[in-house]
């Protein structure tokens, strides 16, 4: 479904992404890891279009995303939870959902994308009054999921959404990510938390200062051994 | 050896040597004033540029200081018979006083825009001011019969008269701007200096660095003030007329805003490059007649397309225009 | 002093107060999607005042549709100035003082153009109605009754599509993050371009509703400009509470101190209380507040 070729992004004049290639395939979980500053956030920006690669193809369903306008990127289903949630924190939590189904395809569907959402997280229905400034952290991060999912994605991708959340509450994000992606849709899972991120994951790359440096199965590098040491801290 | 003079400051010795060299070539009454007023705007926007350029304080009044310094000057000289040549001191200073007391307040603001009016409505005070008081300052019908510069014995040259000359003025300006930018020079590489670079670049690391950062931007603006002032103080002796909206309507701050962000904000010769592109420009496109402002807004906008980071760093060596 | 003066003096207060919300709230708008001063915002006062002139007086329309054809004809030139001179500074650095030499360009580009194209004699239109009401011994005229509501009306439209209308919100999303809005699949490029529009039709409308009381010339934009400047700061930037609440805090105080002291000094005052609202309030009077 992304077909990700050799890309190259740059800031300015510094690279931070190098000759980058990846795939994900319809109904798969697919997760990036890599420590801080690796590149992560770079690279899922360069799919939405927020940045251009200076190199390099990315492919969805075959149509080629480097000159796509980034709203028209939404448009196509590619959706991005990013990174800190960035919310509009003046609107209210119903505000918020429903700018969520802007793209064309999915406002027919507000109603019902808005009941599917509110049983996702129903915490979200209690609260729809409420300025999204105002939410606690896990509120917030639920909040960010669900208005990607009012746009109808059909790749959902999301970086670090467990950061800064309790356990509690980073165990509710992944049952829903499972949930999702369990009705279909297609998921591209940034995080640190690798063990996590593994036990859900059907495969998986390791990006080291914008290098790739592993791929496999999920499963697969959970039991690596180079893997547990750098990544899981054992 | 000629390598390290230039790189320290001497390049600029040697330009203001080659400007003081041009009426002794042309000294056509025309060509020597255009030169002078372009060396006034020259430090006008440069006096600007120290607050905007190196300290990031977007002020939008700075014509009240200069036209304080006129106003002022002029005032003393004709009601009490004040020397114009304390008037540049005088204009400077009160100029400087009311810089304080504007950059209280104005300092407290954060974001851009309310520093920009705020100053501006100070401006507009000053400028509302010398409209209404008429009995003082002949309001919009203009104080004319300003004193000229008295003369003064020159070294080598003996008596210089000002009277009805342009080439004087034109030196005394150019005086006045060497050493204003001998100060401004010797100031951006002083500790002060290197704490306002970093002001400008975060205030937050500035605090953290035990940078006073209020105090430094209050010095700051109350300097900047004090040059304009004294500017506004030539301006009047050298012009002889005065109107509120000569000098202290926005129009002249449009013109210092100009002619610094074209010239190249927050670079040493921008504003110098500026001024004197504009000055010239405006003055010799005068055959244009209607069509000089259409093409003066014009080009302003082309400029800010094509060559957005100003005309300084493209025309000069990147150590010059620094 | 009689109380029926005051009563008159406030009334012509919230007239005024009508025409700077109408300017203030077009630059808070801006100044709220796009971060950025517009220069050229009394320009496209001056073109509503001239639009509406052509229309009326050569197009022989009547004012209900005159209007509105102003309207349209600044908010063509405000997309257009948005389209080739703020676009293509966008997004590139210097953002922070870019526009304003660009729209500082554009008014001086504008106001000559005018002046070339239609002359620096001032021009002007009848009321669009005649006569007035005397209230208990207060005097309105109709064509003043006449800005008021028409404001109050197109402000209370505005404020309700910003608030419900899907390209409302997308606005407002815009705004508070624009990033979080490109990735919602918001083409903030077009919210630019219609805020651009829209600030520039209501910048016409209050020229249209002003000019039978003023006159119509290439300057008339300029002092208001600085006003509108004013009331956004004093009301706080990007909010349109702000704006109104300004803008009518400004008329009144004006026609106060007309009243009471003296037209010529109106405009220190003005300036007096910026200052001084500035300093207990430094964001404004409803600067923090988020829409
Ligand atoms: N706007 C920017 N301008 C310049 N450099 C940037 C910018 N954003 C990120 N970088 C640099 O690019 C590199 C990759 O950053 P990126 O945000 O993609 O990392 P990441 O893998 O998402 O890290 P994290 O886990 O901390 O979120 C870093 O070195 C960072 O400093
Ligand atoms: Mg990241």
């Amino acid at each position: 479904m992304l077909d990700v070729r050799g890309l190259d992004v740059l800031y300015g004049d510094v690279q931070v992404v190098w000759d980058l290639s990846f795939t994900v395939d319809a109904g798969e979980i697919v997760t990036l890891l890599g420590a801080n500053g690796a590149g992560k956030s770079t690279t899922l920006k360069t799919i939405s279009g927020l940045l251009r690669p200076r190199r390099g193809h990315i492919l969805f369903d075959g149509v080629s995303l480097e000159t796509v306008p980034p709203d028209r990127i939404v448009g196509m289903g590619v959706l991005q939870v990013p990174e800190g949630r960035r919310l509009w924190p003046g609107m209210t939590v119903l505000e918020n959902l429903r700018l969520g189904a802007y793209p064309k395809g999915a406002r027919g569907e507000e109603g019902a994308s808005l009941e599917a959402v509110f049983s996702l997280f129903p915490v979200l229905a209690e609260r729809r009054g409420q300025l999204a400034g105002t939410l606690s952290g896990g509120e917030q991060q639920m909040l960010a999921i669900g208005r990607a999912l009012m746009a109808r994605p059909r790749l959902l991708m999301l970086d670090e959404p467990s950061l800064g959340l309790a356990p509690k509450v980073i165990e509710r994000i992944f049952e829903v990510i499972q949930d999702v992606s369990r009705r279909g849709v297609t998921v591209l899972l940034v995080e640190q938390n690798a063990h996590l991120a593994l036990s859900v994951a059907n495969r998986a790359y390791i990006l080291e200062t914008g290098h790739l440096v592993r791929a496999g199965a999920g499963s697969e590098l959970l039991a690596d051994a180079d893997v547990r040491r750098a990544y899981l801290g054992v | 050896m000629l390598r390290r003079a230039l790189d320290g400051g001497g390049v600029y010795l040697v330009l203001a040597g080659l400007l003081a060299l041009v009426p002794l070539v042309n000294s056509d009454a025309y060509f020597v004033h255009i030169l002078t007023l372009s060396l006034m705007h020259s430090a006008l926007a440069s006096s600007w540029n120290l607050i905007c350029g190196y300290t990031g304080l977007f002020s939008f009044g700075h014509q009240a200081f200069f036209g304080l310094g006129a106003y002022v000057s002029s005032l003393m000289a004709m009601k009490a018979g004040l020397s114009p040549w304390l008037g540049l001191v005088v204009g400077g200073g009160v100029a400087a006083a009311a810089g304080f007391v504007i950059a209280l307040p104005c300092l407290r603001l954060r974001a851009p825009p309310y520093i920009a009016i705020a100053t501006l409505g100070f401006a507009e005070i000053c400028r509302f001011t010398a409209m209404n008081l008429v009995g003082l300052t002949r309001g919009e019908l203009g104080l004319w019969g300003i004193p000229e510069m008295t003369p003064v014995p020159v070294p080598g040259v003996g008596q210089v008269s000002f009277t009805g000359q342009r080439v004087p003025y034109f030196y005394l300006m150019l005086a006045i701007y060497v050493a204003m930018m001998a100060l401004l020079y010797w100031l951006v590489r002083s500790p002060l200096g290197l704490a306002l670079k970093s002001v400008r670049d975060s205030e937050d690391a500035a605090e953290s660095l035990g940078v006073d950062i209020v105090r430094t931007k209050i010095l700051i603006f109350v300097l900047s003030s004090f040059l304009a002032g004294v500017v506004g103080a030539f301006y009047a002796h050298y012009v002889l007329i005065l109107t509120p909206s000569s000098v202290l309507s926005v129009g002249v701050m449009i013109e210092i805003v100009a002619m610094t962000l074209i010239g190249g904000l927050g670079t040493f010769l921008g504003p110098t490059v500026g001024a004197f592109g504009i000055t010239l420009l405006l003055e010799y496109m005068r055959v244009l007649g209607d069509y000089r402002l259409l093409i003066y807004g014009a080009l302003l906008i082309a400029i800010i397309l094509f060559i957005p980071e100003g005309i300084a760093k493209r025309l000069l060596p990147r150590r010059v225009a620094l | 002093m009689s109380p029926g003066l005051v009563v008159e003096q406030i009334f012509n207060g919230l007239v005024s107060g009508a025409i700077y919300a109408l300017m203030a709230s077009g630059l808070s708008l801006i100044w709220g999607t796009l971060k950025m001063l517009n220069f050229a915002h009394g320009e496209f006062y001056m073109l509503g005042g001239f639009g509406v002139y052509f229309a009326l007086l050569l197009g022989g329309l009547p004012p209900l549709v005159a209007v509105p054809v102003a309207m349209l004809g600044a908010a063509v030139v405000g997309m257009l100035l948005e389209r080739l001179v703020i676009h293509p500074l966008l997004d590139k650095p210097g953002w922070d003082v870019s526009p304003i030499i660009a729209t500082l360009g554009a008014s001086i580009l504008l106001q000559n153009l005018a002046l070339h194209l239609w002359g620096e004699r001032f021009k002007n239109i009848p009321y669009y109605i005649e006569g007035g009401v005397n209230l208990f011994g207060i005097r309105m005229a109709w064509q003043r009754v006449l800005i008021v509501a028409v404001t109050v009306v197109v402000i209370v439209v505005v404020v309700a599509a910003l608030r419900r209308s899907r390209w409302g919100m997308a606005l407002r999303a815009t705004a508070q993050d624009r990033d979080a809005a490109v990735l919602a699949g918001i083409d903030v490029y077009a919210v630019y371009l219609w805020t651009l529009g829209l600030t520039a039709a209501l910048a016409a409308l209050a020229a249209a509703m002003l000019a039978p009381i003023y006159s119509i010339n290439p300057w008339m934009g300029t002092a208001l400009l600085l006003k509108a400047f004013i009331v956004c700061v004093l009301g706080g930037l990007g909010s349109l509470e702000g704006a109104i609440l300004g803008g009518v805090l400004l008329g009144t105080t004006e026609s106060l101190t007309v009243l009471l002291w003296s037209s010529e000094w109106k405009d220190v005052v003005a300036f007096v209380l910026l200052i001084l609202v500035l300093w207990v309030r430094p964001a404004g009077l409803m600067g923090t507040r988020e829409w």
